[in-house]
């Protein structure tokens, strides 16, 4: 039984109510008196020059108070596009009306004269030298080059020597690869460990294939929208929904030139994030400048098309993947060349292509990645950002070579992962994580040593890993005349991490968790928190939690040793009060009258602060195994049972990690099996829910989780991040079923009927 | 959405007139005008509810089986309605597809047809049930047969201020069945739909009517098949045949959902289990 009263416990979320009764306040809600509507205007090319832009009949239309360009953004910082667009949808300007409908006319009213230019959507194509060049014409090399010129560089440093011999030799190397010449890189990122030529050479099978991994979008029910209201002294208010309210107004200090302290950005509740909600440019900053132009409140709110042209989605990759392995099963080597579409600017997160490695001993590693510039929106993150897709190119590959040497996936799995003690290429140690109990309770729980399948049913299992961040806070915790407990704090609530938050508090001072209440400031009231993403907040918060509650229970025993004259060695607080430990008859006095009694104490009313920034987190591991039946005539993919389970260390309220490894194992369902932004000539083509399919609940059975608890040095009681973890095998997962039940393996995602019926006649069928 | 001028006639004829102005939008259900309204796409300068107008909503059968359904009968009507699911299974299954429940209670399977999409769910069982559509305007009334409604996408013979007031079902199908090929279980649009309805005697298909939709400019109708099936009974080889009559009659795009090749082989796909199915229910 766990020793603890309230962490670990099932409890109703802090905003249950306010969400169920609708009463939340979204940034839509938000309606100061006097507030316009902006609207962005918008390319309406991917690839264009831009002649001229003239807003002369959109100023003439009533009701129009404000147009806005580049040449209105101090900083320079590229806002609105000036003499080139890059993308379909990017934002050319900015109205303010004073209703909808006008601004939306006014939009359509800026005349804009366009030079049609040739468009690349197709990473593959954007790096040929036919590809229109997005930002000049600058190459990189590809990975042979890039060791050859690396000698090169090396052998001319030396001047003791002649090797001019060798530099020719290795200067007629490089004309072998003239496809190796990169145009529109953004970003590169390469890392090595071992020999893989040599892991290859002595591997028994080796497997090679490319992953096609889509743009996705994270789909977040409520678009971006911004309220921004400058006064007449200058000072911005801005209600943003957000995950980072600090960092919007950093980012709205640097782009407009305002000090911080004229800046307050109030988060409001935030319809999901998924790490798409952090960017400042796409609404604040727009609002920002026309409330200053009009001096009214301005509303920017973006239309879910807008957010499908001008979101900031997943990247979607291409990843050439290579594995070798030895006929008993261990893994020797691993290549990888990745290209990573990060739209128009650079930012997209290829770092994470070193997670093809997973956690497996694989001694020869070799990872190359590239950014590339095509006629699309830039990136974001996307719950664990980079990991899917490189997880889905690893996982599949896996079960290849598993199937080749004719061994279960689950236990050639097993006998490669890494275990506490074992190096970790980047230096240091393999800490102890539940990578084995991880996958073994998945099989367990999913009947996967007694599995059986009819006719088109196959059972997939893949893993994922992911390591929660860290970053700065601060809590302060007040205790009140009545024993209430109240906290005060300004990291948004994501997935219910407030609740989080007010569960660990009240452990530590030994409340109910109904005693708890918690309030979030905005950044003029509360102390700097970062951003809620990266799986940060209860690992962050979750800590800084602890040390305020710590500072505030220190508090309490002080109050309670000069009330009870005796030394705090012999207090204890227990049950929402202060006992003596030895005291025979007992004695004790409550949390509430040593709140009262504080109020006329030199030391004062109990307060506790916590403040937080960094401690080294432990990495998580998501299994999951799917059971589907594919329906060869149509390709049609039903799931008959999907298992989750996740390491995460501990589970501070199992309901809503359970809700987190449902919902994450349901997003990466949807990127394996039907979403997919997709693009035509000029751009996005599929702008919306129509055809940018999201599941519903009819397509998938309940996901059954599992909860496995292996816990983190550093964590709050053990506890990791839970959020990103579970989205990132369930790609794998659903492509490794589909090839038991069917033969066919997918490399392509989504796996819509058409690509399964087209694959299954390939195979001969 | 723009603002516009919004009218609740009480009689077929008074909206009929109001109708034969330049941009005006009949409203039924309002579950397609109301979107496209909300997105720009539609900007009508009038609005004509059909909501106050009596006797344009609900189901009625007669004593020979012939069912008529209101214009403005909702969609979930039409899926729940146990006439329909007994004599027209195959029109009350595509009822069923329409978006959610919450949908369907307002979606009027007048305003499915009359928006004329090619891929409109309740239209391949409505072509096999050879429903006759009755239309009204001021100048008077006319019916025309489902399958002579459409003229293109979005496109159908309705002169300015005609409105779609009914759809006869003239006599009862023995069986019948429809299928959506779609990708998400609900809430998807067809990428194609086949609905099959044969007359049985004995294991003697006496008349098969095959309808397909999302697969040709307009909702078609697929008579060689058809004529394939007549007079015989099932087999394999006659199944084959038939789907494969039916993809050659088909005309499709390649579009963002799928290949004009992908729907072709669906359609011989989905004939041949639609009519498998609707000769066992026969």
């Amino acid at each position: 039984m766990s020793e603890y009263t309230v962490v670990g416990q099932t409890v109703a979320r802090v905003d249950a109510v306010e969400k169920v009764t609708g009463a939340a306040q979204y940034g839509a809600d938000v309606h100061p008196p006097g507030m316009l509507y902006g609207k962005l205007v918008r390319s309406k090319h991917a690839h264009a020059n831009i002649l001229s832009i003239d807003t002369s009949a959109a100023e003439k239309l009533p009701g129009v108070r404000a147009i806005i360009t580049q040449a209105d953004v101090p900083s320079g910082r590229r806002v609105f596009a000036t003499d080139k667009v890059l993308y379909l949808g990017e934002p050319l300007a900015a109205v303010a009306a004073t209703d909808a409908d006008i601004a939306e006319e006014a939009a359509e009213l800026i005349h804009i004269e366009y030079e049609v230019l040739p468009v690349v959507q197709d990473v593959m194509a954007a790096i040929k030298p036919s590809a229109p060049g997005l930002h000049g014409d600058a190459t990189k090399d590809g990975p042979n080059r890039r060791d050859i010129n690396a000698q090169i560089r090396k052998l001319s440093r030396e001047k003791e020597a002649d090797h001019s011999d060798e530099i020719s030799a290795l200067e007629a190397e490089l004309e072998k690869y003239p496809d190796e010449v990169y145009y529109n890189i953004s970003a590169e990122s390469h890392s090595e460990a071992g020999d893989v030529e040599k892991g290859f050479a002595e591997s028994d099978v080796v497997v090679e294939d490319t992953y096609v991994i889509p743009r996705v979008h994270q789909t977040y029910m409520e678009p971006h929208v911004s309220v921004a209201s400058a006064d007449s002294s200058g000072k911005v208010t801005v209600w943003a929904s957000t995950q980072g309210p600090f960092a919007i107004r950093s980012g709205i200090a640097g782009t407009l030139g305002i000090p911080l302290t004229q800046i307050n950005v109030i988060g409001t509740t935030m319809g999901g994030g998924f790490g798409g909600r952090f960017g400042v440019i796409i609404t604040h900053v727009p609002a920002v400048l026309l409330s200053q132009k009009t001096g009214r409140p301005v509303r920017v709110q973006m239309t879910r098309e807008e957010e499908f042209v001008d979101g900031r989605p997943a990247p979607g990759c291409v990843i050439k993947l290579k594995t070798g392995a030895t006929h008993d099963g261990r893994i020797l080597a691993r290549q990888a060349l990745a290209f990573w579409d990060s739209g128009s600017v650079s930012g997209a997160s290829i770092g994470s292509t070193i997670r093809v490695r997973g956690v497996y001993k694989i001694p020869n590693l070799k990872v190359d990645a590239y950014g590339v510039h095509t006629n699309k929106s830039g990136t974001a993150a996307y719950r664990a950002p980079g990991a899917p897709q490189a997880i889905f190119a690893g996982e599949s590959q896996l079960d290849e070579i598993a199937e080749r040497i004719g061994m279960d996936p689950v236990k050639f799995r097993l006998m490669n992962m890494r275990e506490e003690g074992d190096a970790v290429p980047a230096g240091g140690s393999e800490p102890k994580v539940g990578y084995k109990e991880t996958l073994e309770a998945v099989a367990d729980a999913a009947g996967w040593w007694d599995r059986e399948a009819g006719e088109n049913q196959g059972w997939g299992v893949a893993v994922g890993d992911w390591t929660n961040g860290c970053g700065p806070g601060g809590v302060y915790v007040s205790v009140h005349e009545d024993g209430s407990v109240r906290i005060f704090h300004g990291s948004m609530d994501i997935t219910g991490t407030d609740t989080a938050i007010s569960q660990i508090i009240a452990e530590i001072l030994t409340v109910p968790y109904k005693s708890v209440t918690i309030t979030r400031g905005d950044t003029d009231s509360a102390p700097y928190s970062t951003g809620s993403g990266g799986s940060v907040v209860t690992f962050t918060m979750g800590n800084t939690a602890k040390l305020a509650a710590e500072d505030a229970h220190q508090r309490v025993l002080e109050l309670a040793s000069e009330r009870l004259n005796t030394n705090v060695d012999n207090l204890e607080l227990r049950a929402g009060a202060v006992h003596v430990i030895t005291a025979d008859p007992p004695k004790s006095i409550s949390l509430g009258e040593l709140a009262a009694y504080s109020l006329s104490t030199t030391g004062g009313p109990i307060v506790g602060k916590g403040s937080f920034a960094r401690q080294a987190s432990t990495p998580a591991l998501a299994a999951q195994i799917a059971k589907v039946e594919v329906d060869p005539g149509t390709g049609r993919t039903r799931v008959l049972k999907l298992v989750a389970s996740q390491d995460v260390g501990f589970a501070i309220n199992p309901m809503a990690v359970e809700g987190q490894i449902e919902g994450g194992t349901v997003q990466g369902y949807a990127w394996a099996m039907m979403e997919e932004m997709q693009y035509g000539e000029n751009g996005n083509i599929n702008p919306g829910f129509v055809d940018y399919r999201v599941p519903t609940s009819a397509d998938l059975p309940t996901v059954e989780s599992v909860i496995v608890e292996v816990p983190a040095p550093n964590g709050p009681y053990g506890a990791k991040g839970v959020g990103e973890p579970p989205i990132t095998p369930t790609l794998a997962t659903m492509a490794n079923a589909v090839k038991d039940a069917i033969g066919v393996r997918i490399t392509e995602l989504p796996i819509k009927p058409e690509k399964v019926v087209d694959a299954l006649k390939n195979n001969g069928h | 959405m723009k603002s516009f001028e919004f009218f609740e006639p009480t009689t077929l004829a008074e909206a009929s007139r109001m109708f034969t102005q330049e941009h005006a939008q009949l409203l039924a259900g309002g579950t397609d005008l109301i979107i496209g309204m909300k997105a720009y796409t539609e900007t009508p300068q009038a609005v004509i509810s059909l909501q106050k107008i009596p006797g344009l909503a609900g189901i009625a059968t007669d004593a020979d089986n012939g069912i008529t359904i209101g214009a403005m009968t909702k969609a979930r009507e039409v899926e729940l309605s146990e006439d329909i699911q007994q004599h027209h299974t195959a029109l009350a299954e595509g009822a069923a597809e329409i978006g959610s429940i919450q949908i369907r209670n307002l979606a009027t399977i007048g305003g499915n047809i009359a928006h004329a999409s090619p891929a409109a769910d309740t239209v391949a069982g409505l072509l096999v049930a050879d429903a006759q559509v009755d239309i009204a305007s001021a100048g008077g009334e006319r019916t025309v047969p489902i399958e002579a409604l459409f003229t293109g996408p979005g496109q159908t013979v309705l002169a300015p201020g005609e409105i779609i007031t009914a759809f006869r079902l003239p006599r009862a199908t023995a069986g019948s069945h429809y299928i959506k090929h779609k990708i998400r279980e609900v809430m998807d649009l067809a990428f194609i739909g086949v609905a099959a309805a044969v007359d049985m005697d004995d294991a003697t298909i006496t008349d098969a009517r095959i309808g397909l939709a999302a697969v040709a400019p307009t909702p078609i109708r697929a008579i060689e098949a058809e004529n394939l099936l007549k007079g015989n009974s099932l087999s394999d080889v006659l199944l084959a045949e038939a789907g494969e009559a039916a993809a050659a009659a088909c005309s499709p795009i390649s579009d963002l959902r799928c290949s004009a090749e992908h729907r072709r082989q669906m359609v011989d796909v989905l004939t041949r289990r639609t009519v498998q199915e609707a000769v066992a229910r026969a």
